[in-house]
C-alpha cells in the first residue's frame, strides 16, 4: 500500500476537516449576522447592510450623541494625573501668598477653618484644582467661591492648590477601622443599596484620585454637601458619584456619616 | 532510562508546594466572609488574597504541571533522553523567578486586580513583569516539545508518534497560540500604563485580547488531565485503551475549537458585537465534542478493564470494576466533576442563558469543580503515577491516596455546589463581603458557611497529597519502568493526518483570524475609546 500523504485532497481525512471546518464558520456567521439579527425587531431598523453591521458591533449612528436635554454637563474640569504632583517650593510660596489674601478669612490661617468653610490643610491638590475650577466654571455655586474663582488664573488656582497640600492634614481617622470605631456605611457601605464604603475613595483602604480628604471637616459643610448631592443640588461630582451614593441614604445615616468625619483630633 | 527526573521533580515540587500555599488563602477567603467569622474590615486584604490564589492556580501550577509531565512523557514515550536540559532548566528558572516577583509584588498590596488583570485597574509593572516570565519560561518548554518530537520523527521516519506525546505537543502548541492574547494585552496595553508612560487604557480592546487566552487557558490546563485519561488510566486499571484514533481526533479539536471561542466571557460587553458573540458561543458549542468523544472512549476503555476482569452483563462489569485502585476511583471522581461542571459550562456559553448567571458565584462554582475538580484530581494522579520513577521510591500508600481523593472528592461538591445554587440566587462574585444583616442575604449565610467547610476538606486532603509525596523515600530496589496503556487493538492504522500538526494548527490560526480578527481590529482603529487607569496600591 502506497504510502498516505496527509496533506492531499484525496485525503478524505484531509477533505473532511477542511470542508466541515468551512461549513461550520459560514453556517455560524450566516445565523450570526443574517438569520438571528432579522428576527429580533431592535436589529432590523435599517436596511440588510445595516443589520450585519449592527450584529459585528458597529452602530448606524456611531459618534452621534446621545440626546442629552438642556442641562448642562456637571463637570468640564478631566482630573489629570499632573494635578496631583507635589508642588515645587516657588508654587507653594505663589500660593501662600494669594491664600493669604483671598482665602484665609474663611478656610483659616492654617487652612482648619473655624467657619464652618471645608478644611483646606493638606488637601489633595487635584481636588483643590477641581473645585475651584468648578466654581470658576459655574459647575459649582457659591457666592462667595465663584466670585473668587473667576478672578483666578489657571496658574493661580495650581498654586493655591499647592501651598495647602504642603500644610498638614487634620488626622482623625481610628488605628484600626472595626464595628467599635466607625459607622457601618462608612467601613463597609451597604451592597445592597449600592453604597460603596466611604473609606474605599476618601482614604482608609484606597483613595481614589480626586476624592476629597475628609477627616475633620466641619460637620456642619458635610452635611450641606450631603443633602446637596442627594437632592441634585450639587452636580459637579463626575458620573454623579457622590449624587449616586447618597441618593439611598436616610437623614440619620448622612448625620452619622458627617458626624464621623467632622471628629476633632484628640488631646 | 528517565534522565530529566530532577528537572521534572523540581517543576512539580514548585507546582505543588504554591499549590498548597494557595489553596490555604482560597480557604482563609470563605472563612472570613463567612458568618464564622467577623467581617476583616478591609477588602483590599481579600483581594490580595483572591489575586495570589488566583494566580498561583491558574498560571503557576497548571503551567509547571504541563511543563514537568511534558518533560516526562517526552523521554518515557519517546524514549530517548530530552533534548535541551539546560534550556528546560532556563525555562524552569523563568517561570521560578516570574512567581517570586509576581507573588512578593501582590504580597505587598500593589497588584490587587484578580488573576484575570480587570483593566482599567492597573497593578504595579513587576506584578505584570511576573507573570510575563512565566509564559516566557512556559514558550522555552513549548518549542523543547516541538524540537524533541522533529528529533524523534528524524530517528524514526515513517513511525507513529505515540498518543501520550501527540497530545503533549498538542497542548504545547495550544499554549503557545493561546497565551498570544494575553501578552499582547500585558505587553502592549497594560505595561506601559504601569510603567507610567501613559494614564489612560483601552479596557474594551484589552478585555477581548484576554479572552483570547481566557477560555483556551482552560483547554490548556485540561491536556495533562486528558494525556492521563487515555494513555495512563486504561494501563493502571488493567485495561486496554479503545482507541487510540479517537484520542488523538480529540486532542486535535481541541487544538481547533479551544481557541476562538473566548468571546463567550464577554457576553455582557458592549465593545463587542453580537454577531461574533453569536459565533463564538456556536463553537464552544463544538468543545464538548471532544470532552464527548473522551467520556465514551474512556468509559469503553474502563469497560474492557471490568470485562477482563470477568465482569458479564448490562452492568456486571461495574461492579467488576478495581474499585479498590486508586486511579479507579480517581477517574471516577473527575467524571463526575466533569459532568456537572460541562453541564454548567453549556449553561455558561449559551448567549442566553449566560444572562441568569453573568457574574454570578455560579461561575466561580462552575471552574473550581471542572478546574479544581475533574482536572486537578488527575494532576494528583499524574504525580503519584510518576512518583516511583521520580523518586525510586517504594509503592506509594493506597490507603492515605484513597482517603486524599475522597476527601477531594467530598470536598469540592460541598464547596462549589453550593456557590452554584447561590448564583442562581443572584449572589455576586468577586464580593469581599457580604451584609449577613440585611434579610434578602440572610437566608443565604448557610451556604458560605458550607463552602468554608468544603474548603476545610480540600485543604487537608492538599496536606495528605503533598505529605504523601514529601515521606516518599528512595529504597535500594529498581523500580519497575514505566509504560503508558495499551490499545485494544494494537494493529490499529493511524491516519497520517492524526500523526502530523500542520493542518491542525493551520485551522487553529485561521479561525481565530477569523473570529477575532475584525472585533480586534475594530477596537484597536477607534478613536477615543481609553479610560483613565486605576492605579491599586498607590498612595
Amino acid at each position: 500500500m502506497a504510502e498516505e500523504r496527509p496533506y492531499a485532497w484525496r485525503n478524505p481525512w484531509f477533505r473532511w476537516s477542511i470542508v466541515s471546518l468551512a461549513v461550520l464558520t459560514v453556517a455560524s456567521f450566516l445565523i450570526g449576522f443574517i438569520v438571528l439579527p432579522s428576527a429580533q425587531r431592535d436589529f432590523t431598523t435599517g436596511d440588510f447592510w445595516e443589520t450585519i453591521c449592527r450584529a459585528a458591533g458597529l452602530p448606524a449612528n456611531w459618534g452621534t450623541p446621545p440626546p442629552s436635554g438642556d442641562r448642562a454637563p456637571s463637570t468640564t474640569v478631566i482630573l489629570a494625573p499632573a494635578m496631583g504632583v507635589r508642588g515645587a517650593g516657588d508654587a507653594v510660596g505663589r500660593g501662600a501668598t494669594i491664600a493669604v489674601q483671598q482665602c484665609s478669612m474663611c478656610h483659616g490661617a492654617q487652612g482648619a477653618s473655624e467657619a464652618n468653610a471645608p478644611n483646606l490643610a493638606g488637601q489633595y491638590p487635584e481636588v483643590v484644582i477641581k473645585q475651584l475650577l468648578d466654581y470658576k466654571h459655574g459647575a459649582r455655586s457659591g457666592s462667595f467661591m465663584q466670585t473668587l474663582a473667576r478672578n483666578l488664573s489657571d496658574q493661580n488656582i495650581d498654586d493655591v492648590a499647592r501651598y495647602y497640600e504642603s500644610l498638614p492634614k487634620a488626622r482623625t481617622a481610628p488605628a484600626r477601622y472595626d464595628e467599635t470605631s466607625a459607622p457601618a456605611l462608612v467601613r463597609v457601605g451597604d451592597p445592597l443599596r449600592n453604597i460603596a464604603p466611604c473609606i474605599g475613595c476618601h482614604g482608609g483602604t484606597d483613595h481614589k484620585f480626586g476624592a476629597p480628604w475628609l477627616e475633620g471637616m466641619p460637620k456642619e459643610y458635610l452635611l450641606i454637601q450631603l443633602k446637596e448631592f442627594q437632592t441634585g443640588a450639587r452636580r459637579n461630582d463626575s458620573h454623579a458619584q457622590m449624587r449616586n451614593m447618597t441618593r439611598q441614604m436616610t437623614p440619620a445615616e448622612i448625620d452619622q456619616v458627617a458626624d464621623f468625619y467632622a471628629r476633632r483630633e484628640k488631646g | 532510562m528517565f534522565l530529566a527526573r530532577k528537572l521534572v521533580l523540581a517543576h512539580f515540587w514548585v507546582a505543588f508546594a504554591g499549590f498548597l500555599l494557595a489553596i490555604i488563602l482560597g480557604e482563609w477567603q470563605m472563612y472570613v466572609r463567612s458568618p464564622l467569622h467577623a467581617w476583616v474590615n478591609n477588602p483590599e486584604h481579600y483581594y490580595r488574597s483572591v489575586t495570589a490564589h488566583g494566580t498561583v492556580m491558574a498560571y503557576v501550577l497548571p503551567t509547571l504541571v504541563a511543563m514537568g509531565f511534558g518533560y516526562a512523557i517526552t523521554e518515557l514515550s519517546l524514549k530517548q533522553p530530552l533534548i535541551g536540559v539546560r534550556w528546560a532548566w532556563a525555562g524552569f528558572w523563568l517561570v521560578v523567578g516570574g512567581t517570586v516577583i509576581a507573588a512578593g509584588t501582590v504580597a505587598s498590596g500593589q497588584a490587587s486586580v484578580l488573576y484575570t488583570f480587570y483593566p482599567p485597574m492597573i497593578a504595579s509593572a513587576f506584578y505584570y513583569i511576573g507573570v510575563v516570565l512565566v509564559v516566557v519560561g512556559s514558550w522555552i518548554w513549548v518549542a523543547l516539545m516541538s524540537v524533541n518530537l522533529r528529533a524523534w520523527r528524524n530517528a524514526n521516519p515513517g513511525a507513529t508518534v505515540p498518543l501520550a506525546m501527540f497530545g503533549n505537543v498538542t497542548g504545547a502548541y495550544l499554549w503557545a497560540w493561546t497565551s498570544v492574547g494575553a501578552a499582547v494585552e500585558v505587553l502592549v496595553l497594560i505595561l506601559p500604563v504601569a510603567l507610567g508612560l501613559k494614564d489612560t487604557i483601552d479596557a474594551g480592546l484589552s478585555r477581548v485580547l484576554f479572552s483570547w487566552t481566557l477560555h483556551a487557558v482552560v483547554y490548556f490546563w485540561l491536556m495533562p488531565t486528558y494525556i492521563a485519561f487515555y494513555t495512563i488510566v486504561p494501563r493502571a486499571i488493567g485495561g486496554r485503551l479503545y482507541s487510540d484514533t479517537m484520542g488523538r481526533v480529540a486532542f486535535v479539536l481541541f487544538l481547533v475549537f479551544s481557541m476562538p471561542i473566548g468571546l463567550h466571557h464577554t457576553f455582557a460587553d458592549p465593545q463587542v458585537g453580537a454577531g461574533f458573540k453569536f459565533v463564538h458561543a456556536a463553537m464552544t458549542a463544538m468543545v464538548s465534542v471532544p470532552t464527548l468523544l473522551t467520556v465514551f472512549t474512556i468509559t469503553a476503555s474502563v469497560e474492557i478493564a471490568g470485562r477482563l476482569r470477568g465482569g458479564v452483563g448490562l452492568i456486571g462489569w461495574i461492579k467488576a470494576l478495581p474499585w479498590d485502585n486508586p486511579m479507579m476511583l480517581a477517574l471516577a471522581f473527575s467524571f463526575v466533576m466533569l459532568g456537572f461542571g460541562g453541564a454548567g459550562g453549556i449553561i455558561n456559553m449559551s448567549y442566553q442563558l449566560n444572562e441568569s448567571v453573568h457574574n454570578t458565584q455560579w461561575v466561580t462554582g462552575h471552574f473550581h469543580l471542572i478546574f479544581g475538580g475533574a482536572i486537578v484530581i488527575m494532576y494528583f494522579m499524574i504525580a503519584y503515577e510518576l512518583w516511583p520513577q521520580l523518586t525510586r521510591c517504594a509503592p506509594l500508600p493506597q490507603g492515605l491516596i484513597k482517603a486524599q481523593l475522597w476527601l477531594w472528592f467530598v470536598g469540592m461538591l460541598v464547596l462549589s455546589m453550593p456557590w452554584h445554587l447561590v448564583g442562581l440566587l443572584g449572589m455576586p462574585r468577586r464580593m469581599a463581603y457580604y451584609d449577613y444583616s440585611d434579610a434578602a442575604l440572610h437566608p443565604q449565610a448557610w451556604t458560605v458557611v458550607a463552602s468554608t467547610f468544603g474548603g476545610a476538606l480540600l485543604v487537608i486532603s492538599a496536606i495528605l497529597f503533598v505529605y504523601v509525596l514529601a515521606r516518599a523515600r528512595p529504597v535500594g530496589a529498581a523500580v519497575p519502568p514505566f509504560t503508558f496503556s495499551m490499545t485494544a487493538h494494537p494493529g490499529e492504522r493511524t491516519p497520517a493526518l492524526l500523526n502530523v500538526f500542520g493542518l491542525w494548527v493551520a485551522m487553529m490560526i485561521g479561525l481565530t483570524v477569523v473570529n477575532y480578527g475584525y472585533p480586534i481590529a475594530q477596537l484597536a482603529l477607534l478613536k477615543d475609546t481609553s479610560v483613565p487607569a486605576i492605579r491599586i496600591g498607590g498612595p
